[in-house]
C-alpha cells in the first residue's frame, strides 16, 4: 500500500475514482432510489404522468427538475399519486403470504431441508475423526432419504400449491429458482467433463478442439439472436422435427408444451455459459501438481477416487466464484427466456406463462401492462433479496479478497 | 500420468470430443449455411441442406449490405461498442488504480458494495433511466445509449482491472514514490503500461457488451429504423409477420464473425487472464 502524503491525498483520491462514482450514482443508485419511490405509488398506465407540486415527486421525478423541464413529455391521464396505503403495492405482492394456509406450507418445505443441514453440520463437526461408524457419504443419503420420506409425509406438492396459488410472484420466484437449481449444476458438470477431456494430455486433435468448444461464449454476447436460432430448432417446421420425420415420427411443436419449453431454455443457456466454466475449470485443472497424482497411483487409487480426492476439491477455489456469479446472472436471464419463449406457452390470461422468470415477468409487466407502480415493489423485494444473496455469497467464496 | 490410454478409452474421449463439438458448433454452423440459401426459409427440404452446404448464393449478403440498412446499424453498433469501450476505460483504470493502491476510507467495503448494488435488477431499472435520459434530451440518441451503458459496465470493468494491479509489485512504485513521483504520474508512467493485457481483456468486454446488448437499445432508441442498433435491428427483423430469414442470417453471419475472430484471437488471454479479476460480466 503507497500512502502518498500530503493533504491533497483525499483530493487525488477523489480525482481518481470521482468519475466512477458519479456514473455509478446516476445510473445504479439513482434509479434504485427512484424505484423504491415509485414502488409506494399507484403509477400505472391510466396515472403515468408526475404531478410535480407533489413534494417528493418533484425531487425525484427528472422531468420535474427546473433543468430539464422543456423536455418532459405531456401525456395524457392523470397524475399518479401516493397509494392508501402506501405499501398497498407490497401487500398486493405478498399479501397472501401471510395467512396462515401458506406460512404453514412455507414451514413443511422448510422442514424437507432440516435433515440435510442436519447432516451437514454432523459431517463438519466430525470431520478430522478418522474412525467413525458412518461415512460421510452415508450420512448424507440418510438425510436425502428423510428429506424425500417427508415430502411424502408432509405433502410437499400439496404445499407448494397452496404457496403458488397465493400470488404471481411466488409463482415466477419459484420457477426461476428452478431454472438456476437446474442450469447451474449442468453448466457445471458439462463443463468439468470437457474440460477433463481437453486436459488429456494426447488426445488428438487437442488444440482444435479447444477452439471449437469455446465458440458458443462468443455467440453468447450476441445471445439474443443465437436464441433465435435455438428457437428455430423447436418450431413446428424447424430443425428437429426435420430430422424426426425422417425416420417417420411426427414431431410436436415443442414450445407449446410448458415442461419441453422450460427444458429448451435449459439447453440454450448451457450452450451459452458452459465455455466459461470449461476454461475456468481448465485453467485450474493445469495449476493442479501433477505430484499429487502420482502419490495417489502409488497408493492404488483410480481415476474416480482421484476425481473425487484430489481434482475436485483443489477445484473449489476456482470454481466457487464461477458458481456464484453464473447463479446471480442466470437468476436475472431475460434476453435467452425472452427470444426463445417470450415467456410462454400461455397458461390463461392473468397468470405467468410457463417459462416467464423473474425478469421476463416484470419486464412484460412493465412494458406491456405499464404497472410501474407494483414493478417497483417487486424490484425492490428482488433487489432486497438478490443484495442479501450477493453479499452472502460474496463472503464465502472471498470474490474480492485482497480489496 | 504417463501411462498409454487404452484404446476403448481413447474411443470414448474421442466421441465425446466429436459430439461436445457438434452441439458447440451446430447453432452456428446452421446459420451460416441459412445464410448463403436462396429464398426467404431457414427450413430446406433437402435434409443434407440443414448440415452440409450444397447450394451457396451471395444473395442475402447482397441485399443486407446495399437494399437494407443493415450497414446503419452496424455503424450505430460499432459507434456505441467503441464509445462505451473508450470512455469505460478512461474512467474505470483509474478508480481500479485508486482502489488497489490508496488508503481511503470505504476502501474495503465500497468495491464490495458496488458488486451488491449491481444485483438491482437491470430490467426494472430501464424505466427510470429512460426517464433520466429523456429529461436529459438524450432519449433516441445515441449518446444516451452509451452512457447507460458505461455505468452498466463501470463496476465490472473497476473490478477486473482492480484485480489485475493488485497482481503487479508495487516495488516500482514504491521506488517511483522515494524519486519524488506523485500518483498521477505513478498511475500514467508505471501502472498503465504494466496492466496492458488487463486493459486489452476488458475493452474486448466492455466493446462485446455494447455489441451485443439489446434490452436497453431496444427501450431506449425504438425508432427510427436507420437510428438502431444492429441488435435490435436484426431482433425486430425476425420478428416481422414473413420473417425474411435469408436477410436474418446473413446478417447475423456478418455480426458474430468479428466476435469470433477477436474471441479466437484473445483466447489465451481468457485462460487465466480473465479470471484474475475474478468476475465475469
Amino acid at each position: 500500500m503507497i500512502q502518498w502524503s500530503g493533504r491533497r491525498k483525499y483530493l487525488n483520491v477523489l480525482a481518481f475514482i470521482g468519475p466512477t462514482l458519479i456514473g455509478i450514482l446516476i445510473f445504479n443508485i439513482y434509479p434504485i432510489i427512484f424505484n423504491t419511490y415509485i414502488s409506494f405509488t399507484n403509477r400505472n398506465q391510466f396515472h403515468p404522468n408526475p404531478d410535480c407540486s407533489v413534494g417528493l415527486t418533484g425531487i425525484f421525478e427528472p422531468t420535474c427538475w427546473d433543468v430539464f423541464k422543456k423536455n418532459a413529455p405531456s401525456g395524457l391521464g392523470t397524475p399518479f399519486k401516493l397509494q392508501e396505503p402506501f405499501y398497498a403495492n407490497y401487500t398486493d405482492l405478498l399479501g397472501n403470504f401471510f395467512t396462515p394456509p401458506v406460512l404453514l406450507a412455507t414451514l413443511n418445505i422448510f422442514l424437507c431441508f432440516v435433515p440435510l443441514i442436519v447432516a451437514g453440520q454432523v459431517n463438519k463437526r466430525f470431520e478430522k475423526n478418522f474412525d467413525r461408524t458412518l461415512s460421510p457419504g452415508t450420512v448424507t443419503t440418510i438425510a436425502i432419504l428423510l428429506g424425500v420420506l417427508l415430502i411424502y409425509v408432509l405433502k410437499i406438492p400439496e404445499a407448494l400449491d397452496t404457496i403458488m396459488k397465493s400470488g404471481d410472484f411466488f409463482v415466477v420466484t419459484f420457477r426461476t429458482l428452478l431454472y438456476v437449481a437446474a442450469c447451474i449444476p449442468l453448466f457445471f458438470i458439462v463443463g468439468l467433463v470437457l474440460a477433463l477431456l481437453l486436459n488429456v494430455p494426447d488426445l488428438p486433435g487437442r488444440a482444435f478442439f479447444r477452439v471449437a468448444l469455446i465458440v458458443p461464449w462468443a455467440a453468447s454476447t450476441v445471445a439474443i439472436m443465437m436464441s433465435l436460432v435455438w428457437k428455430f430448432f423447436f418450431q413446428e417446421k424447424g430443425t428437429i422435427n426435420q430430422i424426426l420425420a425422417t425416420v417417420g415420427i411426427q414431431g410436436q411443436v415443442w414450445l407449446n408444451d410448458p415442461t419441453i419449453a422450460f427444458i429448451v431454455i435449459v439447453i440454450a443457456n448451457v450452450w451459452y455459459s458452459y465455455p466459461f466454466f470449461m476454461v475456468t475449470i481448465l485453467g485450474a485443472l493445469q495449476s493442479i501438481p501433477s505430484e499429487l497424482y502420482e502419490a495417489a497411483e502409488v497408493d492404488g487409487a483410480n481415476y474416480w477416487q482421484k476425481l473425487m480426492n484430489i481434482t475436485l476439491p483443489l477445484l473449489r477455489v476456482a470454481v466457487i466464484p464461477v458458481i456464484v456469479l453464473s447463479s446471480i446472472s442466470t437468476f436475472q436471464m431475460f434476453g435467452t427466456v425472452w427470444a426463445i419463449t417470450g415467456g410462454g406457452p400461455s397458461r390463461g390470461a392473468g397468470t405467468p406463462g410457463a417459462t416467464e422468470l423473474v425478469m421476463v415477468y416484470a419486464y412484460k409487466q412493465v412494458f406491456q401492462t405499464g404497472a410501474y407502480g407494483r414493478m417497483g415493489a417487486f424490484a425492490l423485494i428482488m433487489f432486497v433479496l438478490l443484495f442479501g444473496a450477493t453479499l452472502y455469497s460474496l463472503r464465502i467464496s472471498r470474490i474480492t479478497k485482497g480489496v | 500420468m504417463n501411462r498409454k490410454t487404452k484404446t476403448s478409452l481413447r474411443i470414448l474421449q474421442a466421441v465425446l470430443a466429436i459430439l461436445a463439438t457438434l452441439f458447440a458448433l451446430y447453432p452456428v454452423w446452421f446459420v451460416f449455411l441459412a445464410s448463403g440459401r436462396a429464398g426467404q426459409r431457414l427450413l430446406t427440404l433437402n435434409l443434407l441442406g440443414t448440415f452440409i452446404p450444397t447450394e451457396w448464393t451471395f444473395e442475402n449478403y447482397q441485399v443486407m449490405l446495399f437494399d437494407q440498412p443493415f450497414l446503419n446499424w452496424i455503424r450505430n453498433s460499432f459507434f456505441v461498442a467503441s464509445m462505451t469501450t473508450i470512455s469505460c476505460l478512461l474512467i474505470a483504470t483509474s478508480a481500479a488504480f485508486a482502489f488497489s493502491r490508496m488508503k481511503f476510507y470505504g476502501r474495503e467495503w465500497g468495491l464490495v458494495l458496488f458488486l451488491a448494488i449491481q444485483s438491482f435488477p437491470g430490467v426494472l431499472s430501464l424505466v427510470p433511466i429512460a426517464q433520466l435520459l429523456t429529461a436529459m434530451g438524450l432519449y433516441r440518441n445515441l449518446w444516451g445509449l452509451i452512457m447507460a451503458y458505461v455505468s452498466g459496465t463501470l463496476i465490472f470493468t473497476t473490478m477486473n482491472l482492480k484485480g489485475y494491479f493488485d497482481t503487479i509489485p508495487i516495488d516500482l512504485e514504491e521506488a517511483a514514490m522515494i524519486d519524488g513521483c506523485g500518483p498521477v504520474q505513478s498511475f500514467f508512467l508505471i501502472a498503465l503500461p504494466l496492466a496492458r493485457p488487463a486493459i486489452a481483456v476488458t475493452a474486448l468486454f466492455a466493446f462485446m457488451a455494447g455489441w451485443g446488448e439489446y434490452v436497453l437499445a431496444s427501450v431506449l432508441i425504438p425508432a427510427p429504423d436507420s437510428a438502431k442498433t444492429a441488435m435490435v435491428g436484426l431482433y425486430k427483423m425476425a420478428n416481422e409477420l414473413a420473417v425474411p430469414w435469408g436477410y436474418f442470417a446473413a446478417g447475423a453471419v456478418m455480426i458474430i464473425i468479428p466476435v469470433l475472430i477477436v474471441f479466437l484471437y484473445l483466447q489465451r488471454y481468457l485462460e487465466g487472464g480473465l479470471t484474475l479479476g475474478g468476475v465475469k460480466g
